[in-house]
C-alpha cells in the first residue's frame, strides 16, 4: 500500500491506484473526460494533468500510478494554466449550443469552464461542423459537433457490452463519432452512453427537451424492473407542471453500487417508468355499485372489504401476493394471512411470456421481490393451495373472496380465459394494484395502491441483498401504500400485532427484521445506500 | 468468382492470401491494412459492403473496420478512376513550382482536386509529401513516381494513360 | 569526398540483388554477428555511439537495452520505412538500392535482442520500395538467411513485410506499433513504453532503416572507427536529404561532423542563381528553422540542437529570398492539421486551428492578434500530448513566427482586418 503525499496531505491507497483516484481520498478533485474507472485508460483529454515532484513536465494523472513516497501536487500555478489551456483546446470547435442543449446544467464543459477556465475566447475562425440531432438508436441521440472525443462511448460499447457499434472515424479535428453507416446502437444497455458521455453529443431521446435538469429534485431508489434491484437515482418534476408533459417523474439514472450494477442500468430497467404516470394510474378507491363511476372514499371502500372478509370462511379466501411489492407489504400481507387464517397464499404466478436473461445485469424474473417473497414465507400455509391451485378454486366457484395484488392476471402465463372466468366464478374479486387492468376492470372493489416512488420500503434482490427505496414523490391521488392498506384492514379486524397500528413503513421493516432471521439485526441505518446481504 | 465493391466474395485463392497473411501475425488483426489493400485491388474500392465483408473475415465489427478505412489516405471509399495522379503539394514541391503544376493538372484534366475525369480515366489528388523532395516538382501515376515535373513532361506523363 | 559507407552500393547496377550484395562483401557482418554474445553486440553497438537516424537520434545500443531484463517473453524487431517526415527520402533510396543491408541489419539487430520475429513497415506509397524489398527479402529466405535455423545456427528470424495505407503519424513508433496491429495509427499512451509492452502487447525494439542499415559496418569494421568518424556525441556517417532551392537536390553521405554550409553549399552546389539564402530546415519540417547566420553547424544530433532545432531526419529544405514564410508556415501547418491523427485534444484542435489562422494571413486577411495567438496556442500545447507529433508542429509555428516576424506583419499591416 504505497503512501504518498497529495497537495501536502500524506495518505495511503492500494497497489496500482491511479493519481485521479488517490488525490480523491486526500480530498482533491482532479478534472478529467475521458478517464473512467470502469473503461480502459485513454490518456487523451489531456485534462487531469497534474505535477509530480521531480518529473520536469506535468503528468496525467489517470495513467500514473501512485508509488512509495511520490509527491503530487494538483493545484500548482502550472497546473491551473494548463487546465486552462485544455479547456481552451476542448471549446475551439465546441458549438455554443447551451441553450438548446440538454446536457445544460449538467455538463463538464460548463462546469470545468467555470471552475478552470474563465478565459475570453480567440477563436474568430469558422468553427468545424458535424452532423447534428442524429438518432443512433432507440433511445440515444447524437449530435457530433458537441463531441469532445473522449471515446468514452466507444469504449463502453467494446468493454463492456461486447458489441463495437460506436467508433471514431477520420482523423484530426475532422475526427467524428459515429455508427457505421446503416446499422444502429441496439444493444441493452445503450442508455448508459448518455450517462458517460460528458457532454450533450449523446443525450436521451425520451429525456430530450423535457425539463431542464436545474428543476429536477432526486431521491435514491432502485429499479423494480427485475430481480437484479440495480441502484437508481429517480429524477423528478415535482414543481413544474407545463414541463415533462406534466409527468413527475422525468427519468431515472443508474446509481453506483459495486456489488450489483456498479455504474450501469439496462435500457428496460432505465426507460421502464412511464407506468408511474400513466393515465392507467388507479387514484381512488373504486366499489362496483358504489358513487360517481364507482370512486368511493377510503372510509367507504375498506369497511366494505372487511365485512366481506369476516363473512367469508378462511378456506375460502385466496390471496395472490406480488413479488413486485415490498419486504413491507408483504410483511403486512403474512400478517394479515396469518389472522385471518387464510391459507390459500402465495405470489407464483407465471409470466405471459419467458423473461429474457442475460450474463451482465437483466434477469429472467422480472420482478423486484420475489427473494424477499420466499424469505418472507409468502407461500401456502398447510393443506393450503398455491397459485394456481388458488385460480383453479376460484373456477370451480370454491372461492368467496379472491385479493389480487398487482397482476395483470389477463396478461400472465395462464390463459386469458381460465383467468376471466376464475373472475367471474367468484363473489368477490379485490384488486390492489398501481393501474387498471382488464382484471381490475372486472373488480368488486379496487383499491389504488400507491407506486413504489411515491412510498419509501426494502426489496430484496435474487442475491439476497436487501436494498432501501426512498420516497420520491407523493402518493397519486389517493392511493396508499400497500402495507398501509393491509394495516388499516387488520386494526378493523381485530388483528393486535403492532404491524397493524405501523404509521411509517420503518415500523413494520422493524417488526419484519424482529420476526425473520433472515432479516435479523436489520434497520433502516444500516441497510444505509448499498444493502445488506440477507443471512438466509 | 470474386464478386464486385457491392457484392463482395473472395474467391479461393485470395480467401487463402488472406489466411496466409492471418497467420504471419501474432494476432490476425495485424492483417487487416494488407487484406484491405487486396480488397481494394480486387474490388476495385472500398465500399461499405467490402468493409462488412472483411468485418466478418476477422471477427470485427463493421465499425472498427470503417474507423481504420477513414482514417488512411490509401483506402478509396468512392469509385476511383483507372488511374490516380496524386501531386504533392508539400513545402520542397510548393518550392519549386507544385500549385503551377496542379493547376495545369486541373486544367488539362478539366476535374477539380479529388475529383475523377468523367470517363473514369484519372482521379486527381493533391497530398502531403511523398518523400521524393530531391525531384520535386513531383507527384505518384498509380505505383509509380514521376519527378522534376514541368507542365510538358506531364501531359506526356497523363497522356499516355489509357 | 569522404569513403562512401551506407552509399556504397547505390550505384552499383544490380546491387539489390543478393547475388551482387554478396559479391561486394554482403552478410560478413552477419557471419561474424552470428558467432556473437547477444550482450556483445549491443556493446558493440552502444560504443559505436550510433544514434537513431529516423528523427529522435537516441542512442540505439541504449534502446535495445529497455527490453526488461529476464523477460522471456517473444519480442519483435520493427522496422520503421514509414518515411514521411517532408524533406527526407534517405530511406527509399536505402531500400530501393541496398535492400539487403536492411535485412542484414535487421539480423544483427535481432540476434543483439533476442527477436524471432521482425517487421517492416513500410508507408503505403512506397510501392517501388515495397516490390524491391520483399524480393530482397525473399532472395534471404532462399539462400536460408531467414527462416528456421538460420545457416544451422539453431536462431530462427522471420520477417513480414507490411505495407502502410496513408498517415504520417504512422512514423512514430507508437502509432507504427498500432497501425501493425491493424487499427488506426494512434500512438499509445506511455507508459508503458514499447520495449517493455509494444506491438500485439509484447516488448518491441523499433529501429529506423538507416539506423539498421548501420549496422553491418560497425560489425565488420568496429566501433571505434565508427564513433570516430563523427563528433563526440554521435558516431559514423548519415544521409542528408537535401532539396528546395539547391543546384544539385539529392542525398549526401557525410559523416555526422559536416556542417550545414558544407552540405548546402560544397555538396550539393549552392543556391540556383546565386541567389541569397534566407532559411534553411534542418532535419525534417518538424524542425524549428535556421537562418543564414546559424548554419555553421555540425549536422549531428547536438548542432541543430544548439540553435534551438534537432537535427530530426536529416531532411535539409533550402528556401532562398523568394520565399514567402507565411507562405511556407501555411504550407507547413496544413501539413500538421492534415496529418494530426485525432486523439488527443491540443493537437486535435489546434493544429486544424493554426492552419486557419496561417491561411487568413496568406490570404490578406490577417489580424493582428494573429500572430501572438498562434505563439500563445503553440505554447500551452507543446509537451501535453500524448506523442511528439505536436511538438514536431510547434517546431515550425514558433520558430518561422519568430525569426521572421517582421514579414508576417507586414503581410497583415497590409491586411483589411488588421
Amino acid at each position: 500500500m504505497p503512501k504518498l503525499t497529495i497537495n501536502g496531505k500524506e495518505v495511503e491507497v492500494p497497489e496500482g491506484t491511479n493519481l485521479i483516484e488517490a488525490a480523491k481520498t486526500a480530498g482533491a478533485e482532479v478534472p478529467h473526460y475521458c478517464y473512467h474507472p470502469a473503461l480502459s485508460i485513454a490518456g487523451q483529454c489531456r485534462l487531469c494533468m497534474v505535477d509530480i515532484d521531480k518529473v520536469p513536465r506535468p503528468q496525467i494523472a489517470c495513467n500514473t500510478q501512485a508509488t512509495e513516497g511520490m509527491v503530487v501536487h494538483t493545484e500548482t500555478e502550472r497546473v491551473l494554466e494548463t487546465r486552462r489551456s485544455m479547456m481552451e483546446f476542448h471549446l475551439i470547435n465546441h458549438p455554443l449550443d447551451c441553450p438548446v442543449c440538454d446536457q445544460a446544467g449538467e455538463c463538464f464543459l460548463q462546469i470545468y469552464y467555470m471552475k478552470h477556465g474563465l478565459y475570453d475566447p480567440r477563436m474568430v475562425d469558422e468553427k468545424v461542423h458535424k452532423p447534428k440531432a442524429v438518432p443512433i438508436g432507440p433511445h440515444v441521440m447524437l449530435d457530433a459537433e458537441r463531441c469532445i472525443l473522449c471515446s468514452r462511448c466507444v469504449r463502453f460499447c467494446d468493454e463492456i457490452t461486447h458489441t463495437g457499434e460506436l467508433g471514431i472515424f477520420q482523423r484530426g479535428d475532422q475526427s467524428e463519432i459515429g455508427l457505421f453507416p446503416g446499422t444502429a446502437l441496439e444493444n441493452k444497455y445503450s442508455g448508459n452512453v448518455v450517462d458517460i458521455c460528458p457532454v450533450g453529443a449523446l443525450t436521451d431521446r425520451d429525456f430530450r427537451f423535457q425539463v431542464r435538469v436545474w428543476y429536477l429534485d432526486t431521491a435514491k431508489s432502485i429499479c423494480n424492473g427485475c430481480a437484479r434491484g440495480c441502484n437508481v437515482e429517480v429524477h423528478t418534476n415535482r414543481h413544474r407542471p407545463h414541463h415533462n408533459q406534466g409527468r413527475r417523474v422525468a427519468r431515472l439514472k443508474p446509481r453506483f453500487n459495486a456489488e450489483i450494477n456498479q455504474w450501469w442500468l439496462c435500457d428496460e430497467g432505465r426507460y421502464g417508468f412511464k407506468w408511474m404516470d400513466d393515465k392507467s394510474r388507479l387514484t381512488h378507491p373504486l366499489h362496483k355499485g358504489g358513487g360517481e363511476g364507482g370512486e368511493v372514499s377510503w372510509d367507504r371502500a375498506l369497511p366494505e372489504l372487511v365485512k366481506r372478509l369476516q363473512g367469508c370462511p378462511p378456506d375460502e379466501v385466496g390471496l395472490l401476493a406480488s413479488p413486485k411489492m415490498s419486504n413491507e407489504d408483504l410483511w403486512a400481507l403474512r400478517r394479515l394471512a396469518e389472522h385471518l387464517g387464510v391459507r390459500n397464499l402465495d405470489f407464483r404466478v407465471p409470466p405471459g411470456a419467458p423473461g429474457d436473461e442475460d450474463d451482465f445485469l437483466i434477469r429472467a424474473d422480472k420482478n423486484p421481490n420475489s427473494r424477499g417473497a420466499e424469505l418472507i414465507g409468502v407461500a401456502p400455509g398447510p393443506g393450503g393451495r398455491d397459485a394456481a391451485g388458488i385460480l383453479r378454486a376460484a373456477r370451480e366457484r370454491r372461492l368467496k373472496l379472491l385479493w389480487i395484488f398487482h397482476h395483470d392476471l389477463a396478461a400472465s402465463g395462464w390463459p386469458e380465459a381460465e383467468v376471466l372466468a376464475a373472475i367471474e366464478s367468484t363473489e368477490t374479486v379485490v384488486f390492489q394494484g398501481t393501474n387498471a387492468n382488464d382484471v381490475s376492470a372486472r373488480a368488486h372493489l379496487v383499491l389504488p395502491s400507491a407506486a413504489y416512488v411515491e412510498t419509501e420500503g426494502t426489496f430484496t434482490n435474487f442475491q439476497g441483498r436487501v436494498q432501501r427505496f426512498r420516497t420520491a414523490i407523493p402518493p397519486l391521488g389517493e392511493s396508499w401504500p400497500d402495507w398501509k392498506i393491509l394495516s388499516v384492514v387488520g386494526k378493523a379486524l381485530g388483528a393486535s400485532d403492532p404491524v397493524f397500528s405501523a404509521e411509517r413503513a420503518e415500523q413494520v421493516f422493524n417488526a419484519l427484521a424482529a420476526a425473520v432471521p433472515a432479516f435479523g439485526g436489520m434497520t433502516y441505518r444500516a441497510l444505509g445506500d448499498t444493502g445488506r446481504m440477507a443471512t438466509a | 468468382m470474386t464478386g464486385n465493391a457491392r457484392n463482395p466474395e473472395f474467391g479461393a485463392e485470395h480467401l487463402a492470401e488472406v489466411r496466409r497473411l492471418q497467420g504471419l501475425y501474432p494476432d490476425k488483426r495485424g492483417a487487416l491494412l494488407p487484406v484491405l489493400h487486396l480488397a481494394q485491388d480486387t474490388f476495385g474500392y472500398i465500399s461499405l459492403e467490402v468493409e462488412e465483408y472483411v468485418a466478418g473475415l476477422f471477427e470485427l465489427s463493421p465499425a472498427h473496420v470503417h474507423e481504420v478505412v477513414t482514417f488512411y489516405t490509401l483506402y478509396f471509399q468512392q469509385p476511383k478512376g483507372r488511374h490516380v495522379v496524386a501531386v504533392c503539394h508539400n513545402l520542397s514541391c510548393h518550392l519549386l513550382g507544385a500549385k503551377g503544376i496542379i493547376e495545369h493538372l486541373t486544367q488539362s484534366l478539366g476535374v477539380e482536386v479529388g475529383e475523377t475525369t468523367p470517363d473514369g480515366r484519372v482521379t486527381l489528388l493533391s497530398v502531403e509529401c511523398l518523400c521524393a523532395c530531391e525531384q520535386a516538382p513531383m507527384m505518384q501515376v498509380d505505383d509509380r513516381y514521376e519527378g522534376y515535373l514541368t507542365p510538358e513532361k506531364v501531359d506526356g506523363i497523363v497522356g499516355g494513360l489509357l | 569526398m569522404a569513403e562512401p559507407i551506407l552509399t556504397r552500393n547505390f550505384d552499383v547496377p544490380d546491387a539489390h540483388t543478393i547475388r551482387v550484395y554478396r559479391e561486394r562483401g554482403g552478410y560478413q557482418a552477419w557471419e561474424k554477428a552470428k558467432g556473437m554474445e547477444p550482450a556483445a553486440i549491443a556493446e558493440e553497438v552502444k560504443k559505436s555511439n550510433l544514434r537513431g537516424l529516423g528523427g529522435a537520434g537516441f542512442p540505439t545500443g541504449v534502446k535495445w537495452g529497455f527490453i526488461p531484463k529476464g523477460s522471456t517473453a517473444p519480442r519483435y524487431l520493427v522496422v520503421n520505412a514509414d518515411e514521411g517526415e517532408p524533406g527526407t527520402f534517405k530511406d527509399r533510396y536505402l531500400m530501393e538500392r541496398d535492400p539487403h543491408a536492411l535485412i542484414e541489419g535487421m539480423l544483427i539487430a535481432a540476434r543483439a535482442i533476442g527477436s524471432h520475429l521482425g517487421f517492416i513497415y513500410i508507408r503505403g506509397e512506397y510501392v517501388q520500395p515495397w516490390r524491391i524489398v520483399s524480393a530482397a527479402v525473399k532472395e534471404a529466405y532462399d539462400a536460408r538467411l531467414l527462416g528456421k535455423n538460420i545457416q544451422g545456427t539453431g536462431f530462427d528470424f522471420e520477417i513480414v513485410v507490411h505495407r502502410g495505407a496513408g498517415a504520417y503519424i504512422c512514423g512514430e513508433e507508437t502509432g507504427l506499433i498500432s497501425s501493425l496491429e491493424g487499427k488506426k495509427g494512434w500512438p499509445k499512451v506511455k507508459p508503458p513504453f514499447p520495449a517493455v509492452k509494444g506491438a500485439f502487447g509484447q516488448p518491441t525494439i523499433v529501429n529506423n532503416v538507416e539506423t539498421l542499415a548501420c549496422l553491418p559496418h560497425i560489425i565488420t569494421r568496429g566501433a571505434e572507427w565508427f564513433a570516430a568518424l563523427g563528433t563526440k556525441t554521435q558516431g559514423g556517417t548519415r544521409l542528408y536529404s537535401v532539396s528546395g532551392h539547391v543546384v544539385r537536390p539529392g542525398l549526401v553521405e557525410a559523416p555526422v561532423s559536416v556542417t550545414l554550409r558544407q552540405i548546402i553549399y560544397d555538396h550539393c552546389g549552392g543556391i540556383p542563381g546565386g541567389r541569397a539564402l534566407k532559411a534553411v530546415v534542418p532535419g525534417g519540417s518538424s524542425a524549428a528553422i535556421l537562418t543564414p547566420d546559424e548554419i555553421d553547424i555540425p549536422m549531428d544530433v547536438d548542432g541543430p540542437k544548439s540553435k534551438g532545432s534537432m537535427i530530426g531526419s536529416a531532411g535539409i529544405i533550402v528556401m532562398d529570398e523568394t520565399v514567402s514564410i507565411p507562405d511556407a508556415l501555411m504550407v507547413v501547418a496544413r501539413f500538421y492539421a492534415h496529418e494530426s491523427c485525432g486523439q488527443c485534444t491540443p493537437c486535435r484542435e489546434s493544429t486544424g486551428w493554426i492552419y486557419k489562422i496561417s491561411h487568413r494571413i496568406v490570404e490578406g486577411k490577417g489580424r493582428k492578434e494573429d500572430l501572438d495567438t498562434i505563439l500563445d496556442v503553440a505554447r500551452r500545447g507543446a509537451g501535453t500530448t500524448i506523442c511528439a507529433f505536436y511538438d514536431g508542429a510547434v517546431g515550425p509555428y514558433i520558430s518561422y513566427i519568430e525569426k521572421f516576424r517582421s514579414e508576417f506583419e507586414d503581410l497583415i499591416r497590409s491586411s483589411a482586418h488588421a
